[in-house]
């Protein structure tokens, strides 16, 4: 029965309590460990479409009559646009349609007749100012859009976009975090948590320990780039393919845009090269494909190259963090203390990046101010565990340095300062496995002395580790259906999107598992608004935890209309009855094929519908892990190379445990990149990007993968929903970094405090802690 | 864009005359052509033209070159030299046993499997800078412009010598241990020793070699040393140009040793000391400690 319910959605953090409406979630959880299907590795269902290329990506698709996009790109981080002429190239071969921005000192057009007279050009439209497509003549950033050109083919867009006359004002572009702070240049009110006392709790320690932290600026890279296919045709409907982590968000962002009623707009993705947080919106590329096929009518491209990429899709923000711990000699923390500086770029939300330092102990005075800087380079966009991945960096190598010079364990000091109820609003956790994730530590934790004792010349080696602690609960609302047809095959429909992790299989695994159907059994129906009810935004690890339950309680509508017929037709007592295998069983005794059953169809069809139900009311639901590093660096020359990485992380039950350890393994070698090789440079002086390509900005190989051991809890969170399972997107992604720079501190002794690790980092570290060693040996001689 | 289809030295030369650009395997010219940093016209493709494979497996005439000890100086055999094409890629040189250590191990840790698959020798040699600045098309110094962007700007992969004008950074592995192996080149007109094909760009000049523009690199001469190593210091594992590279030939009593990533051009370092007249900029510094100790372990592993 449907409910209207207050409950409590959380995306990313950030929590929003509002009334929705729930249909109840009645199933009882599965017991604990591996099920027939659920919980049993399962090779992607899609994957053999994907690996022979037949799976069909927004990048594959062409539409009859298709047109082709190319954007003009602000050169300057910061500019005015003076004047567009536009007359050349809208004469161009091919060229159907000119988007130029509103506010800029627009010249007259060619009078329609002179356009008629091109042959090339016939039919095209004039030139006109963006009404909503997001086009500026005032750039804030470099590959800010400022106009757009629909033609035949790419390269004739190419070629006209250079046919247009831009009178640019180049001015001088605000690049520096700290500067901007201090010029109150911020995209968002500084955010100050704050509990107990700060200085009381500095005046409590025995030890203290101050450190600057930075983290570097690194894209997304997602395979497939941000691209879109905007089609209007009927009394005013668009469709639009896009690549897209937020099949509805889009629907919603566009409709509004367009002032459209939201049905009319059909938003579909069947498949997805990948988005790690960029592709949540519908992106300017998607608006300015639509505004383009209004104008034209006809179906218009607008897809990013790689070089785009790099500057107008997104990316992590570099961070700033001056940080303060203080402790008593037994590792018990008195204080925490930290201001983050978030180099946010010209838009883009601040991340909290204080977040686990708020979160993460169990420490009675913290206080965190969080500044984003409104800055003239490119805006960030979220990007897995935004905040997080930057924030636990900087407290996790805090903790380590405290425990260093409180000479203690850094997992005993981890263990002693255990929030057993969250620390900032005291409410009870849902479940919390930390303290399960360290004792499956230990084992990796115990191999220190042997790894140090493989220290082999100038090749130090040394283990370090660091705590997890991120959201992933997902919520409501969520829908999925369930077909079943005559042959005994079900169908999962839901319009959600697999953005490459395998929630496709993941839910095929549930409601296998629900049904009592073999794998092979069920299809999954996915990625099209018009075709499948709402289903959740693939961000914040949220999307197993919100279609999971969904898709099981549809498939438990089905089962139940299955046995109430096979009850009738064996005339057996419909609470004997079972599915199993694909098989109907009485008491364990009888049992018939399903496709009995549902043979007597016909062309009859079972139809399940389910629905997510509330999250847990008043409870912290979270997720939780360790991992542990090891690590050699050479310290001759400042390599670092990542040896062994062993992941432990609780995040309710494992569906897929094959698709689980592919998660975690992914993220992992996205933190390697992180912590050792990438960074997107900007030349300081006219900020812009000059890391463009992939050969500058250097992504890990697979030369650079360790190996990886992952392990899980997997055990279902009793709060939380008929599955019990959590969001893993994330999660493996947030310690490695600080891990690896604890791991090198083992090593060597030395405190890397900046990202990534290069070897001019990792020499200046070894050159401070030389300087040290000879400071401290040499005070008792002075 | 025309694609040429010479069948001869002579008909490629002349069409580099009139300003076509040689295309050996692409993997250098085609992105340079797509980001905008080289126009051309016509395309002047080399395969057929410039050989290609290691052969004329000869021995050197003089026999006073040879200072080999062991077994091969008792029967006093000439020095072996090797004559490599131009047109042999960097994926056959790797593999290949007879080609001195350190010219195998520079193939080997450049660029990807497929891009080695592809990339030539010659090309290889004659390849720019991965200077960011010169890349985008900035219009720098290298590019006619008035000032070199990488000094005052970001340039932690850059120069540490030879860096007064333009702070660049060669990238060619191969070039460093061809240059420490002491190679001579044959073109189309003339002989000369690989060092001479470099130079560093001048105010009237600013290209990087002597290579005329119709001008064909076709083979070269590489001696078997006694001992030769390369070794890379790279952001990363694999597939990433070197910070610094490092290599050292070792014939008789006397040892070469030669960089990249060094200098605007592949760069012979007269003597391990000669690290200390390093002109590194601030972000380059790191790059001098790498240098010296990666030439220490090259020292040590060509030591007899």
């Amino acid at each position: 029965m449907a409910r209207l319910i207050k409950t409590e959605k959380e995306v990313e953090g950030h929590y929003t309590e509002t009334w929705v409406v729930v249909e109840e979630d009645v199933l009882e959880q599965w017991p604990a460990g591996p099920r027939a299907v659920v919980g049993q590795p399962a090779p992607r269902i899609d994957g053999h479409e994907r690996a022979r290329g037949e799976a069909r990506y927004t990048a594959d698709l062409a539409l009859p009559g298709m047109l082709h996009t190319a954007v003009l790109r602000s050169p300057y981080a910061r500019a005015r646009v003076r004047r567009i002429d536009a007359s050349r190239a809208l004469t161009a071969p091919g060229v159907r349609a000119v988007l130029l921005p509103e506010g800029a000192d627009l010249p007259p057009q060619h009078a329609p007749e002179a356009i008629a007279s091109e042959p090339g050009a016939i039919g095209a439209a004039l030139a006109e100012r963006a009404r909503v497509a997001p086009l500026t003549s005032e750039p804030g950033y470099e590959g800010h859009a400022v106009a757009a050109v629909a033609a035949e083919t790419q390269a004739q867009a190419q070629a006209a976009l250079r046919l247009l006359a831009v009178d640019w004002e180049p001015l001088e572009p605000l690049l520096d975090a700290d500067d901007a702070v201090r010029r109150k240049s911020l995209v968002s009110e500084p955010r100050v948590n704050e509990r107990g006392d700060l200085e009381r709790g500095l005046a409590e320690a025995d030890v203290v320990v101050e450190a600057v932290y930075r983290t570097q600026n690194v894209l997304h890279n997602s395979l497939e780039t941000h691209q879109a296919i905007c089609h209007w045709h009927g009394d005013g409907e668009l469709d639009v393919y896009i690549s897209t982590q937020f099949v509805w968000g889009v629907r919603d962002a566009v409709a509004e845009r367009f002032g459209l009623e939201r049905d009319k707009v059909r938003v579909v993705c069947e498949y997805m090269g990948g988005g790690f947080g960029s592709k949540n919106g519908p992106g300017e590329y998607t608006l300015i494909a639509a505004e383009l096929a209004r104008r034209t009518g006809r179906p218009v491209r607008c897809a990013l190259d790689r070089r785009d990429e790099s500057r107008a899709a997104g990316n992590r923000n570099a961070t700033i963090q001056r940080l303060v711990a203080g402790a008593r000699a037994d590792g018990t923390l008195t204080a925490l203390g930290g201001e983050f500086v978030n180099a946010v770029g010209w838009d883009g939300l601040s991340a909290s990046t204080a977040g686990p330092m708020q979160l993460l102990y169990a420490c009675d005075n913290v206080r965190t101010v969080e500044y984003g800087a409104r800055l003239n380079t490119p805006p960030n966009a979220a990007f897995r565990a935004p905040g997080f991945v930057e924030g636990t960096f900087g407290l996790e190598c805090l903790i380590d340095e405290l425990a260093a010079k409180l000479d203690l364990d850094p997992l005993e000091v981890r263990r002693r300062n255990y929030a057993t109820t969250d620390p900032v609003n005291e409410r009870d956790y849902s479940a919390k496995g930390l303290e399960r994730c360290y004792q499956l530590a230990e084992r990796h934790w115990a191999r220190r002395d042997d790894v140090r004792a493989r220290s082999d010349g100038a090749w130090k080696r040394g283990v370090g580790l660091a705590s997890q602690i991120w959201f992933g609960a997902g919520g409501p609302p969520s829908y999925a259906w369930l077909r079943l047809n005559a042959e005994g095959h079900a169908t999962v429909i839901t319009a959600m999107q697999d953005i490459g992790t395998g929630t496709r299989t993941a839910v095929a695994q549930i409601a296998a598992e629900e049904l009592g159907f073999p794998l092979a059994r069920v299809s999954v129906a996915l990625g099209d608004s018009a075709r499948g009810p709402f289903a959740s935004i693939s961000a914040g690890s949220s999307t197993t935890p919100s279609m999971g339950p969904a898709v099981r309680a549809a498939a438990a509508d089905v089962k139940r209309q299955l046995l109430e017929i096979a009850a009738q037709r064996y005339a057996v007592d419909i609470s004997t009855l079972t599915v199993e295998d694909g098989r109907i069983v009485a008491g364990g005794s009888r049992s018939w094929p399903v496709e009995e059953i549902t043979g007597l169809l016909g062309d009859g069809q079972l139809l399940g519908k389910g629905a997510r139900g509330p999250n847990p009311t008043g409870m912290r639901v979270l997720t939780f892990g360790v991992q542990v590093a090891e690590v050699a660096v050479d310290v001759g020359t400042g390599e670092v190379v990542v040896e062994r990485v062993a992941a432990i992380h609780d995040v309710g039950r494992i569906v897929n445990p094959l698709g689980a350890r592919s998660q975690v393994e992914g993220g992992i070698v996205q933190a390697i990149g992180y912590a050792l090789s990438e960074a997107r440079l900007l030349d300081p002086a006219s900020g812009t990007v000059l890391t463009k390509t992939l050969d500058a900005y250097k992504l890990p190989t697979i030369a650079d993968v360790p190996e990886i051991v992952t392990e899980f809890v997997d055990e279902p969170d009793p709060h939380l929903t008929n599955l019990g399972s959590k969001g893993l997107g994330e999660p493996p992604i947030i310690p490695t970094a600080a891990a690896i720079a604890n791991a090198i501190r083992d090593a060597t002794g030395a405190d890397v405090r900046s990202l990534p690790v290069t070897r001019e980092e990792m020499l200046r570290a070894l050159r401070e802690a030389r300087e040290r060693e000879r400071d401290r040996l040499g005070a008792p001689a002075a | 864009m025309e694609l040429l289809r010479p069948r001869t030295i002579a008909e490629a030369t002349a069409a580099l005359r009139d300003g076509a650009v040689a295309l050996a395997g692409g993997t250098e010219v085609v992105p340079l052509l797509r980001d905008g940093p080289l126009l051309a016209a016509r395309l002047v493709p080399l395969a057929g033209v410039v050989p290609r494979g290691v052969d004329g497996r000869r021995a050197t005439p003089e026999a006073e070159q040879s200072h080999e000890v062991g077994a091969a100086a008792a029967t006093a055999a000439p020095r072996p030299v090797l004559r490599v094409g131009a047109g042999t890629t960097l994926a056959e040189l790797e593999v290949d046993p007879e080609i001195p250590a350190a010219l195998r191990e520079a193939c080997r840790l450049a660029a990807s499997p497929q891009l080695r698959s592809m990339g030539t020798l010659g090309g290889n040699l004659l390849q720019a800078t991965r200077c960011w600045y010169w890349r985008l098309h900035s219009g720098c110094w290298l590019q006619g412009g008035d000032r070199c962007h990488a000094r005052e700007g970001e340039h932690r992969e850059h120069a540490f010598f030879g860096n007064g004008r333009c702070a660049s950074a060669h990238p060619s592995d191969p070039a460093a241990a061809l240059l420490a192996l002491g190679a001579t080149l044959r073109t189309d007109r003339r002989e000369l020793p690989l060092s001479e094909l470099y130079r560093l760009p001048r105010d009237d000049d600013r290209s990087t070699t002597t290579l005329a523009a119709d001008e064909l690199l076709l083979e070269l001469e590489v001696p078997s040393p006694d001992a030769s190593v390369y070794l890379k210091a790279m952001d990363r594992k694999r597939f990433a140009f070197a910070l610094v590279g490092v290599a050292a030939a070792r014939s008789g009593g006397e040892v070469r040793i030669a960089l990249a990533g060094a200098a605007p051009i592949p760069w012979l370092l007269a003597a391990p000391d000669a690290l200390d007249e390093a002109t590194p900029l601030p972000g380059t510094s790191y790059k001098v400690e790498v240098a010296r100790t990666l030439v220490d372990r090259a020292l040590e592993a060509v030591a007899p």
